[in-house]
């Protein structure tokens, strides 16, 4: 044992550091190089210890990030904490996290004059710019299966697993909430990859690691400000936050896959686009000076600026064409059906026996406010709500009244005034304190 | 077979031209110095050899393999840096090895350990970059260079930050790797430190060559080199020196004897000063052959032959000064 362990050690020592393939060789060093770097790991304990400070803040306070997809269920099923940190991640989350990624990979070598040093070993440009990519890949995927798993346990350890009412008003057992989270979870990493690849395309183009790391932060801005005006689906569709809204049709009673269909492809489209110009940009470049000037250089930042608001200017005008994907038919047809399922689900919450297949006759108006009843915005609905009884009028007419705050997406919060349906708790038929599923409604139709 | 093959090499940014036409060819074993003075096209040049710029004209061969600009195979056993060696500074020398190893596929961790002590950082190999002095990263450099044991090193003043030790060893080194036949392309603008060790130069001029040859060749061709003069009898010098062929002599502001010499005609001199009973007390090398052909091919002014010693020895060194 002795002998053979220096042996083994010595043998060790003089194997080839590097395999036979180059692209697998670059992949690994950018591997080592981002591991070494604080970014990655303040990123990757971000990832791990951010879900559960998250729900320990929530679960030491009574209110509820009620704004957010299924904010208002986060004291009741751990699986709601997950959902409303993926909703917070589709929108600032995965841009910064593919910024600190991707945004400094490039610029990084340019920064530290390293170029020269990689460029003249045996890999060609295309092995260090596959090694690279494959690298930000496989560590965005990483990052977000990281935050998946730890949002859920965060989640399911703080609060626990509980059932959680879906966005067509019906309990959803833990087992099934559970596949579908992490469903939602895998669905989103298209999108993920689709702003890392735009953050190399900043860090290539620009060569510089902030201009890099801001630029998925810029598209993300730039799709917000998109998102709440025009009221044609097609502007929104082509952008890449679309790629985190896909997974809304899985939570529905009649699950809809056109947008996570057409979000998947744009995504991919998004991703073959800036890989290709980005490559084409590296494999045409010259690299010229040792480093690159640390003195400030406003002309950069002022046309990348000058460039976005140009950009948003176009779409904010094509954001009107094509079909409107946000109609008061499809949100009354939703909100209708909702309304029914989480009227029923009180019901048997208090402990009334709600036969099997029970319905009730609702008729719902809804109407954006001061505007067009088309597009996102806030919207009123009025449920006109037929109750039978035995006398001479065979119909007992009661109304409810919803404020609907509409998304692009078709995705909408809806609340009412307590005096019509209880407050954000009640009691349950054991005496404990549940979340009233008709306080607030969340919801989603299908916007094609 | 050429370890380094260019021919008509041009590359320009706009309306500048920084290298024009260039041919170069370096073989096995030979140790060539490129020469010129700043903004001739050097780094340029050394970039093109390394796939860092992509020539407007002309094609590269590296060790028989043609260069298609995006490097990779063609720089197999091709070690070395341009300018100055750059490196992650947030990483130990050891792993900066460790990571180039690694693209390079072949290099093992032992490998790494025998570049790293023959440059003597065996000790800091451990330490961050961030921490190493110019000199360190210079050692780096070359350690990186002769990681993937090279036939074909290309060097980029590989001396700069070195101190005289350093240098001596490196000029040592040079030699040692082309003695076992490596093939050595040596850019600097330090001519002291190429004198010892090339065999061959290539001078550039605003992207062109303006000489290319053997060292035998170059010192041949050579105008006269200069040197500071202090005898026990200046007067009597003098006048021995305006009777002998190939010897130049005056005096100097400063009122020191400065000579300018022809190749060969230095020996007669100091025979002549010897039987003349002048003894000499002082004799400098102010201006090497290799620096007074680098500055007669490289310089705007009067041809260096015409002028008088003592201004030769100031244009020259005025010039080195720049």
């Amino acid at each position: 044992m002795s002998t053979l362990a220096p042996r083994a050690a010595a043998e060790q020592s003089s194997l080839p550091l590097g395999g036979e393939d180059p692209i697998w060789n670059a992949f690994r060093t950018e591997l080592q190089k981002l591991g070494a770097q604080l970014t990655s790991r303040l990123l990757a304990v971000i990832c791990i210890a951010g879900p559960f400070a998250f729900a320990a803040v929530l679960k030491a306070q009574s209110g509820t990030p009620s704004d957010a997809l299924f904010g208002a269920w986060v004291h009741s099923s751990g699986f709601a904490i997950s959902l409303v940190i993926l909703g917070f991640a589709g929108t600032w989350g995965f841009p910064l996290i593919a910024g600190l990624l991707g945004g400094d990979l490039f610029a990084s070598e340019d920064r530290h004059g390293t170029w020269k040093t990689i460029l003249t070993r045996s890999c060609t440009r295309t092995d260090l710019y596959a090694g690279k990519l494959l690298a930000a890949g496989a560590l965005a995927v990483a990052l977000t299966l990281l935050l998946a798993v730890s949002s859920v346990l965060a989640g399911v350890l703080l609060v626990g697993a509980h059932s959680l009412v879906d966005l067509s008003g019906v309990l959803i057992p833990p087992g099934r909430l559970l596949g579908l989270t992490l469903l939602s979870w895998l669905l989103c990493l298209l999108g993920m990859m689709a702003y890392t690849s735009v953050a190399i395309l900043f860090s290539v183009a620009t060569r510089n690691g902030i201009i890099g790391v801001l630029g998925p932060l810029l598209v993300a801005l730039l799709t917000q400000l998109l998102d709440l005006i025009g009221r044609g689906v097609g502007v929104h569709l082509l952008l890449i936050g679309s790629a985190f809204d896909g997974w809304h049709g899985l939570f529905t009673t009649h699950p809809f896959y056109g947008p996570l269909l057409i979000s998947s492809l744009v995504s991919v489209a998004w991703i073959a686009a800036c890989v290709t110009t980005s490559w084409r940009i590296l494999r045409r470049r010259d690299f010229l000076a040792t480093t690159v000037s640390r003195a400030p250089d406003w002309r950069t930042p002022v046309r990348i600026v000058a460039l976005a608001t140009a950009l948003l200017a176009v779409l904010a005008l094509l954001a009107n064409v094509g079909p409107a994907g946000d109609t008061a038919h499809r949100l009354s047809a939703a909100i209708g059906e909702e309304f029914n399922n989480v009227t029923l689900l009180q019901q048997q919450l208090i402990g009334r026996r709600v036969p099997a297949g029970a319905k009730l006759d609702v008729l719902p108006a809804c109407n954006r406010r001061a505007a067009k009843a088309v597009g996102p915005g806030d919207w009123n609905c009025t449920l006109y709500v037929y109750l039978p009884q035995a006398h001479s009028v065979p119909f007992q007419q009661t109304s409810v009244e919803y404020d609907v705050s509409l998304e692009y997406n078709g995705c909408y919060k809806a609340q009412s005034p307590p005096a019509f349906i209880g407050g954000p708790t009640m009691l349950d038929a054991h005496g404990h304190s549940v979340t009233n599923p008709l306080y607030i409604v969340y919801g989603c139709f299908n916007t094609l | 077979m050429d370890a380094v093959r260019a021919t008509g090499l041009d590359k320009r940014y706009g309306t500048t031209t920084a290298v024009d036409g260039v041919d170069l060819a370096v073989a096995p074993g030979q140790v060539r110095g490129l020469l010129g003075p700043n903004g001739a096209g050097k780094t340029t040049l050394l970039r093109m050899l390394f796939g860092l710029i992509h020539p407007d004209a002309g094609s590269v061969e590296l060790l028989g393999r043609p260069l298609d600009g995006l490097g990779g195979g063609a720089l197999e056993e091709v070690g070395g840096f341009v300018e100055e060696p750059a490196f992650y500074p947030y990483l130990s020398g050891r792993a900066n090895l460790t990571l180039l190893a690694r693209l390079d596929a072949g290099p093992s961790a032992t490998a790494v350990e025998r570049a790293l002590a023959r440059v003597g950082l065996e000790r800091r190999g451990e330490d961050r970059v961030a921490g190493y002095s110019t000199g360190m990263r210079q050692r780096l450099g070359l350690a990186a260079a002769l990681l993937r044991s090279p036939r074909l090193l290309l060097l980029d003043e590989p001396t700069s930050g070195l101190d005289p030790g350093g240098t001596r060893t490196v000029a040592a080194l040079v030699r040692e790797l082309a003695t076992e036949g490596v093939a050595v392309l040596l850019c600097s603008h330090q001519i002291g430190a190429l004198e010892r060790v090339c065999d061959a130069y290539t001078v550039l001029r605003e992207g062109r060559v303006v000489w290319d040859g053997s060292a035998a060749e170059l010192v041949a061709q050579a105008p006269a080199s200069a040197y500071a003069l202090a005898t026990s009898d200046d007067e009597q010098a003098l006048r021995i020196a305006a009777e002998q062929v190939g010897v130049r002599a005056g005096r100097s502001t400063r009122g020191e004897l400065a000579l300018a010499v022809h190749e060969g005609c230095l020996d007669a001199f100091v025979f002549a000063l010897g039987d003349a009973r002048v003894a000499i007390r002082r004799l400098d090398l102010l201006v090497s052959p290799l620096e007074a052909m680098f500055f007669a091919l490289t310089s705007d002014g009067a041809p260096l032959a015409e002028l008088e010693p003592v201004e030769l020895a100031e244009t020259v060194l005025a010039g080195a000064e720049r």
